[in-house]
This record gives C-alpha cells, sequence and structure tokens, in this order.
C-alpha cells in the first residue's frame, strides 16, 4: 500500500472508536516552485478553515505553524530536510502525511 | 409438412434482429474507469454513445455541444466550472459489431488536482435516429469524487433536464439502492419514464473499444434494459445487484422541441457506480 494511503487509514482506523462523526481529509501535493500547499475537510464536507497545520522534521521538531486559509489549504516553504505535515482537526482527528510521498 | 421457403426464415430471422435492437436504449456514456479515486491524478475519458449493456449498436457522435466539469472542495466551497472542449480527441470506436464516432479525452492533472466532488457534464449534438424520425440528445452527467472529501454531487447544474442524485453517485455499495429525482426546467418531473442499463461490457479507453466479453447475460430482453417510472414527486429508487457502471436516462423530459424540422427528445443521462464489499 502507498504509504500515505497506509497513513489515512491508520489515520481512519484510529479514529473508529471515537465519538465522533466525521473523518478529517487532508492532501498535499507540490506545486514545483518549492512550496507545498495541503487541502483539508471532513468526510461530510464540512470545512477546515482555521483547522492549526504543523510541519515537523524526522525528530518532532516543529519547523512550521500555521491553519487552514479561508479557503481551507496551506502553503509553505518546503524544508530542506525530512518533514511530516501534521493536519490537527481536533482531538483524535490528526492526519499525518509523510513529504515523501508528497508529489507534483 | 412442406419446408418454409427460405424468404420466410430470412423474415423470421431480420424480425427477431430487429427485436433484439429494440429491446435495449440509447446511452451517451460519459465513462472515467473510477468513480471515487484515493488521491488526485489524471481522469482518461471516454464519450460513446452505445448500447451499454450488449456491447450493441454504437452509433455515430458530431462534436459535442458542451463538455465541461464542476468542481467543488466541501459543502461550503465555491463551485468551480472548467471547460474541457479543448481536450477532446476524436477516435473511431469499436463495438462489437459496428465502428462510430466518438471522443476520448486525457485532460491534465490540474484540473483535479484538488480534493472533491468532480460532475462531468456532456451536451452532445443532437443524433439523428432514423428508426424514430427524430433527434435525440441526452444531456448526460457522471460524478467523481477524489480524497474522500464531498462536494456538490447532490446540488443540480442548473441543466434544463436533470438527474439530481440523492445519494452520492461514487459511493454505492453492492446490494444497496441509489435514490435520484428527475428534474426538467428545475422542477421534478412526476412519472417520468426511465430505462437503466449496466455497463456490461467495460471501455477499454486506450484500445478505443468495449471489451468484448460481457460480465452477465439477460436471462430475456426485458432485463437488458430495465424500465421504471418515477413516483407522483419524480423520485426514483434503483437497486444495484451488481458491482460496475449503472445508466439512468429519463427520457423525453422537454416535449415539444425541434431540431432541423424534426422532433427532438432531450433526455437526462446519470452515470453511478456500484463497488462491491471486498474484505
Amino acid at each position: 500500500m502507498n504509504p500515505k494511503l497506509a497513513a489515512l487509514v491508520f489515520s481512519w482506523v484510529g479514529l473508529a472508536g471515537l465519538a465522533y462523526a466525521h473523518n478529517p481529509i487532508c492532501d498535499c501535493y507540490d506545486n514545483g516552485d518549492n512550496t507545498i500547499t495541503c487541502e483539508g475537510g471532513f468526510s461530510d464536507g464540512g470545512t477546515a478553515v482555521g483547522v492549526p497545520m504543523r510541519v515537523l522534521d524526522g525528530a518532532g521538531k516543529v519547523l512550521i505553524e500555521g491553519v487552514m486559509s479561508d479557503r481551507s489549504d496551506f502553503t509553505f516553504t518546503k524544508p530542506e530536510v525530512d518533514y511530516r505535515v501534521e493536519f490537527e482537526g481536533g482531538e483524535g482527528h490528526i492526519v499525518q502525511i509523510d513529504g515523501r510521498d508528497i508529489e507534483e | 409438412m412442406n419446408p418454409r421457403p427460405a424468404s420466410v426464415w430470412r423474415a423470421f430471422l431480420l424480425f427477431g434482429a430487429l427485436v433484439t435492437f429494440c429491446a435495449d436504449a440509447h446511452f451517451q456514456l460519459l465513462y472515467t474507469p473510477e468513480a471515487a479515486v484515493q488521491e488526485s491524478q489524471q481522469l482518461p475519458l471516454a464519450l460513446v454513445f452505445s448500447h451499454p449493456f450488449n456491447n450493441g449498436h454504437t452509433m455515430d457522435m458530431g462534436e459535442p455541444e458542451e463538455f465541461y466539469v464542476v468542481s467543488q472542495r466541501g459543502s461550503e466551497a465555491e463551485r468551480r466550472t472548467t471547460d474541457l472542449l479543448q481536450y477532446l480527441e476524436p477516435v473511431t470506436w469499436a463495438g462489437v459489431d459496428t465502428r462510430a464516432s466518438a471522443f476520448i479525452a486525457h485532460p491534465p492533472r490540474s484540473v483535479t488536482r484538488s480534493l472533491g466532488d468532480y460532475t462531468y457534464v456532456l451536451r452532445p449534438s443532437p443524433y439523428y435516429e432514423a428508426q424514430e424520425d427524430k433527434y435525440i440528445q441526452q444531456i448526460t452527467k457522471t460524478v467523481v469524487n477524489i480524497g474522500g472529501l464531498p462536494g456538490s454531487w447532490d446540488a443540480p447544474v442548473g441543466l434544463p433536464v436533470e438527474i439530481i442524485p440523492l445519494d452520492k453517485p461514487y459511493a454505492n455499495w453492492v446490494g444497496g439502492v441509489f435514490r435520484a429525482v428527475v428534474t426538467a426546467n428545475g422542477q421534478p418531473v412526476p412519472h417520468a419514464e426511465v430505462e437503466i442499463e449496466f455497463l456490461n461490457h467495460e471501455p477499454q479507453i486506450e484500445q478505443r473499444r468495449f471489451h468484448p466479453e460481457g460480465k452477465v447475460i439477460a436471462p430475456q430482453g426485458s432485463f437488458i434494459t430495465l424500465s421504471i417510472r418515477a413516483d407522483a414527486q419524480g423520485q426514483i429508487v434503483i437497486g444495484l445487484p451488481k458491482a460496475g457502471w449503472w445508466g439512468i436516462c429519463a427520457l423525453d423530459l422537454d416535449e415539444g422541441l425541434q431540431h432541423q424540422g424534426k422532433e427532438l427528445s432531450v433526455d437526462a443521462v446519470l452515470w453511478i457506480k456500484a463497488t462491491e464489499m471486498t474484505p
């Protein structure tokens, strides 16, 4: 299985035991200009506006922090080190995406 | 008993062939292999006018009048319309015993870059049906989702005739039902005549043909095209017994229209996909 898909599936499975009705969804792509854009939302179509976003290195150090825009997206400069992106849609609503799985 | 003259047998066989031809329905295909994809990718499309259950007579398509996609990422986001006419590539498409003009398209990945719902819309040019001495125009929708984030799958596009889904067209388990409302000029059409066909021969876009082998065999002609009526509110409910694409066509919704001096039947087509539950 594609590692990114595995991460998403893991995220959903992890949520199965919680009371939340709607699953968090996040996907990122490389803009080809040294920036990355992530889009997010929830499985009921709900907006991700204001959802905290974090970019962390391999040791878990936060490199970049921000929030989803009013278009439910978040663009950041691509780190020069290995990284992962976290979409933090509330307790138990975290989606993690490995930077190595982000493609143009 | 005297043997029947050859001419009688020929007439009998011709009658049988005509019955076979009439037992299935014209369907405008707006096909892409998957209705629900995990992540952004380029989606190939095939636009073919055919008889999808039995890989029957495939008909020539003229230049489409409109071909576009309406996309929406999330239920509160803005809808975006992207014209796709520039990506059409005319091809000759092979049915089991016919070849006809059709179109394929490979819009770039940038068109389907975002998460959300993508409603593809095709307004083909009217097709002259000589048997009925009238023109047919099937305005067709196919809804694809990327990444599981829904958008505007249940919203009217605003077409003159349209089947409005009440269930997601791309998220249906085999054994479930699909519901929709048939509309004309934005209003439900009570007791609309509706035909349903299973896409029995999977299109093979790169080979420009239908797969020669069908997935199922109809036990009798009535099962090739399923004919139903909408209820008094224009709503339809359809069972989905088999995985794959199902075409729904509401017939002759805009009465009294003419094209080149002939009657024009304007139909609404919606394609939905059923998926098997697998471990």
